[in-house]
């Protein structure tokens, strides 16, 4: 048995422990919003948090967080309400939407440890996030956009 | 009132609770009927229902592209209906009624050609049922039909202040029995309520909380997973196969041989990649595309466009020919590109559940085309389309990579979904994705000009050799274009120049890589070759790049609008010491873009940086602004990482690279910052979607050139390609 938080629900399995932590979210939590790009930490696209900092869910196995609390996009807010989903509907961010969770999910791990970030700072912390329809700059002013909401 | 329609055969069916307008594409059929029960299937394009919602049929698919907020806009707009009463369905059907004309009336979403193909269609069919609730209530009201308007989903009567809800109008008696209104007349554009605002798109709320379903995100009970090893080349089938600890490992269902490849099939994800990756298997190695590696081929190609071997004429003014012979001086010079991969962020990925007889799914699908998903599916299972239910999910990111007329991911799950009697989900796994792509053809374009003793240029030469990508991709549309083929030469017509004598031509060379269209189709590649090359003739005709275009855009006044407009943007910033700009004018279709980058080189790593971006974009009259400007960026920064990255290489047969690790795509820190004009004006909407990177490769060339009077003439610029054009 395997134990750990998702979104402040603890969790039991008997899932094979080397399961990846982004298949369990996806196929067996059914939490999809975590999504599958690359299984290299290339891409972003699987970032959740982990106990607070921002991890490549592709990159861990279930084993790897007994005991752990981990948060998904689906545990940011019950319907969008945080600042950062609300500044990338505002700023009409997404094209096809596949890397947002994880923008959202690595943007937010920003704000919490630097909630005024500058445009520079902001482009080289979310460089481990892709993102083929290339959105880049309607991030930027998403992140600049939540920052001062959340200041204010 | 202007643009009316004429309807030469109208049909009515019986009124129910509901009224719909259908109408076939074409234009020349309508029908107006009542949607017959309460059921959920779709009449037609728009169905009013009693509690006064509007339902607009979404006939493409959603990769991102945001027509499935566009499209309906326009309908709506039309139908004066209130936007927030509008209800978007999803077309889940090869229903030709609802085809695309750019693509012969093929359920197809490609070539940025939903909002010009379907423009009219939509406007038609909101404007019919517009005007038949006017009638009937202006019938119920006993006044005239012209004393009442509809507005924001009401039927109102002015003079008298009464108003009927459209829910409520469409349930008067005999409803759609009401005669239609022909010729049916269309709004004028001083009153569009809808077109042209940026209306927030639909889609986009689900994309910031997770909830957007892609097929991948797809599960339905009892489904099992399929992990599949494919064949490492073309056309090689499994030779030997040892599966005995894929059999043996928990979980594991079934191991099942496809066509080209193994599947594991098991009750967990998990268990199926273990599976997957004990598996031993062999492959037969006698493919011929084992003789092919990329380096040679584009050798190849480069030979052949040199050589006298006649090209298939793709556009032509004056006579090319004659005019070299008799020029003063001629000018030449051979442009390569290499293979690039669509890189879309949702790897292939689809779920199906095949019936007990296996003459039947249900298939959840992202592709680009209801068309050819059925299509495949009616092949691989030897059914009819009425045993197939489509579910067309949004696409992370299509690209045209999504495009096929027989898709392999989908075939693969329909045959593991037979074999086991149980839906079962496909997933392919980065490296299965990239090493399985299709690709942007690998090219080589040769390109001459002639010049008088002036030096003024009096031909432009271009041939391009390079595969059919229709021929691979889809062979029943080849069968009916060839040898045109517009996704192989796209751009190289160069029709906004005016040339005196100009000749673009294909030269079909042999395919030796799986082939498929990709973003800007060939002006990804012709346009680079093109506009470089524009800059080597100003240079030797002695004017400036600027002027040169200007001249060849003479008789173009919408084009010269744009260059003006992007060098008086790009001449408001000062030039960066250590940098230089470079520019180009291109586009995509119809429509047309004029750029201009600015970037800075590091000559001794061989590294470009693109620093600043000014586009100018007349796309004709822009459904939603916003959205345009989202999609033109995009475009930007997909031609600024096709420019500076995207390289695929193969070596006998096999692709080299796996993952983004080697196949690196533009990241955030390299994005430059982009600024849009986009021109405002009430011709007829063109495509946005692709408008956007056909000119930044040329221009970032052209740029290379002003800092270090170097050209450089393949495509990537990676450094080892800069270092090689800079020494
Ligand atoms: S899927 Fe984890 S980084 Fe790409
Ligand atoms: S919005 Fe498509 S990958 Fe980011």
């Amino acid at each position: 048995m395997i134990s750990f938080k998702i979104n402040g629900k603890t969790i039991e399995t008997d899932a094979d422990p080397d399961t990846l932590l982004l298949v369990y979210l996806r196929e067996i939590a059914g939490l999809t919003g975590t999504k599958y790009g690359c299984g290299a930490a290339m891409c972003g696209a699987c970032m959740v948090h982990l106990d607070g900092q921002p991890m490549f869910s592709c990159q861990l196995s279930i084993s790897a967080v007994q005991g752990r609390n981990i948060k998904t996009i689906e545990g940011m807010s019950e319907n969008g309400e945080h600042p950062l989903q609300k500044a990338w509907v505002e700023e009409q961010v997404p094209q096809c939407g596949y890397c947002q969770s994880g923008q959202i999910m690595r943007a937010a791990a920003l704000l919490e440890s630097n909630p005024s970030p500058t445009e520079e700072e902001i482009k080289s912390w979310m460089n481990t996030n892709l993102c083929r329809c290339s959105t880049y700059n309607r991030i930027v002013k998403a992140v600049q956009r939540a920052s001062r909401e959340m200041s204010s | 009132m202007s643009d009316t329609i004429n309807i030469s055969r109208r049909f009515f069916l019986k009124a129910g609770s509901a009224a719909a307008v259908v109408m076939a594409t074409g234009g020349v059929r309508m029908l107006a009927y009542a949607k017959e029960d309460n059921t959920e299937v779709f009449a037609g394009w728009v169905e009013v229902t009693p509690d006064n919602k509007v339902h607009i049929l979404f006939p493409s698919t959603e990769m991102g592209q945001g027509s499935n907020t566009a499209l309906p806009q326009i309908l709506a707009d039309e139908l004066n209906a209130d936007w927030d009463q509008v209800e978007i369905k999803q077309l889940n059907k090869d229903d030709r009624r609802f085809g695309n004309p750019a693509f012969g009336n093929i359920l197809y979403t490609a070539g940025s050609s939903g909002v010009y193909a379907y423009f009219t269609i939509l406007r038609e069919a909101g404007a019919h049922l517009r005007d038949m609730m006017r009638q009937r209530v202006a019938d119920e009201w006993s006044v005239n039909f012209n004393s009442v308007i509809a507005e924001n989903n009401y039927i109102k009567h002015s003079s008298s202040g009464r108003q009927m809800s459209f829910g409520k109008a469409i349930s008067l008696p005999d409803f759609s029995t009401t005669a239609l209104r022909s010729p049916v007349v269309l709004k004028e554009k001083s009153d569009y309520t809808l077109i042209g605002k940026s209306i927030p798109r639909r889609d986009i709320p689900d994309k910031a909380t997770g909830r957007a379903m892609f097929a991948i995100d797809v599960r339905v009970p009892d489904m099992l997973y399929a992990s599949v090893i494919r064949s490492p080349v073309e056309g090689e089938t499994v030779e030997s196969l040892n599966d005995e600890k894929a059999r043996g490992a928990r979980d594991v269902v079934d191991v099942i041989t496809l066509p080209d490849g193994v599947a594991v099939i098991a009750k967990t994800m998990h268990a199926s990649f273990v599976g997957r990756f004990s598996l031993e298997v062999t492959w037969t190695e006698t493919s011929k595309y084992r003789k092919y590696s990329s380096e040679s081929t584009i050798a190849e190609y480069r030979q052949i466009a040199r050589s006298e071997e006649a090209g298939a004429e793709w556009r032509a003014v004056g006579d090319v020919k004659s005019a070299l012979k008799n020029a003063d001086a001629t000018l030449d010079a051979m442009y390569t590109s290499d293979y690039a991969y669509h890189a879309q962020l949702e790897p292939m990925a689809c779920v199906a559940s095949v019936d007990d007889d296996g003459k039947g799914a249900e298939i959840w699908a992202g592709t680009q085309t209801q068309s050819w998903t059925t299509h495949t599916a009616k092949e691989v299972l030897g059914t009819t389309e009425d045993r197939i239910k489509l579910n067309m999910m949004q696409m992370g990111g299509g690209f045209g990579r999504r495009t096929e007329l027989m898709q392999n991911y989908v075939r693969d799950v329909l045959l593991c979904s037979k074999a086991v009697k149980k839906p079962v989900k496909v997933v392919w796994l980065r490296p299965d994705d990239l090493k399985h792509g299709a690709f942007r053809p690998a090219a080589a374009q040769y390109m001459q000009a002639g010049f008088n003793s002036d030096n003024a240029m009096t031909a432009f030469y271009h041939r391009v050799a390079t595969p059919s990508v229709i021929a691979y991709f889809n062979p029943i549309r080849w069968g009916q274009v060839k040898p045109n083929d517009v996704v192989s030469m796209r751009g190289a017509e160069n029709k906004f120049y005016d040339f005196d004598n100009f000749t673009a031509e294909h030269v079909i060379t042999e395919r030796h890589a799986r082939i498929l269209p990709w973003r800007g189709i060939g002006a990804a590649y012709t346009s680079f070759a093109a506009e470089a090359f524009i800059d080597e003739v100003a240079a030797k005709s002695g004017v400036s790049p600027y002027d040169l275009r200007m001249k060849l855009l003479r008789n173009n006044p919408r084009g010269t609008h744009l260059l003006k407009k992007v060098s008086e943007m790009a001449n408001k910033v000062p030039l960066k010491e250590g940098r230089g700009r470079g520019i180009a004018f291109a586009g995509y279709g119809d429509t047309q873009s004029a750029g201009i980058v600015e970037i800075s080189v590091n000559e001794s790593a061989g590294t470009i940086k693109v620093h600043h971006v000014w586009i100018a974009v007349d796309a004709g009259k822009i459904i939603s602004p916003d959205n345009a400007h989202n999609q033109i960026e995009g475009g930007v920064l997909w031609g600024v990482s096709a420019s500076l990255y995207e390289r695929i290489t193969i070596t006998n047969g096999l692709v080299d690279q796996e993952n983004y690790f080697n196949y690196p795509i533009l990241r955030h820190d390299m994005a430059p910052k982009i600024e849009v004009y986009i021109a405002k004006n009430d011709f007829k909407p063109k495509q946005v979607g692709e408008a956007g990177n056909p000119m930044v490769a040329p221009a970032i060339s052209n740029a290379l050139f002003n800092i270090t009077g170097r050209r450089i003439r393949h495509l990537p610029f990676t450094s080892d390609n800069v270092k090689k054009a800079l020494s």
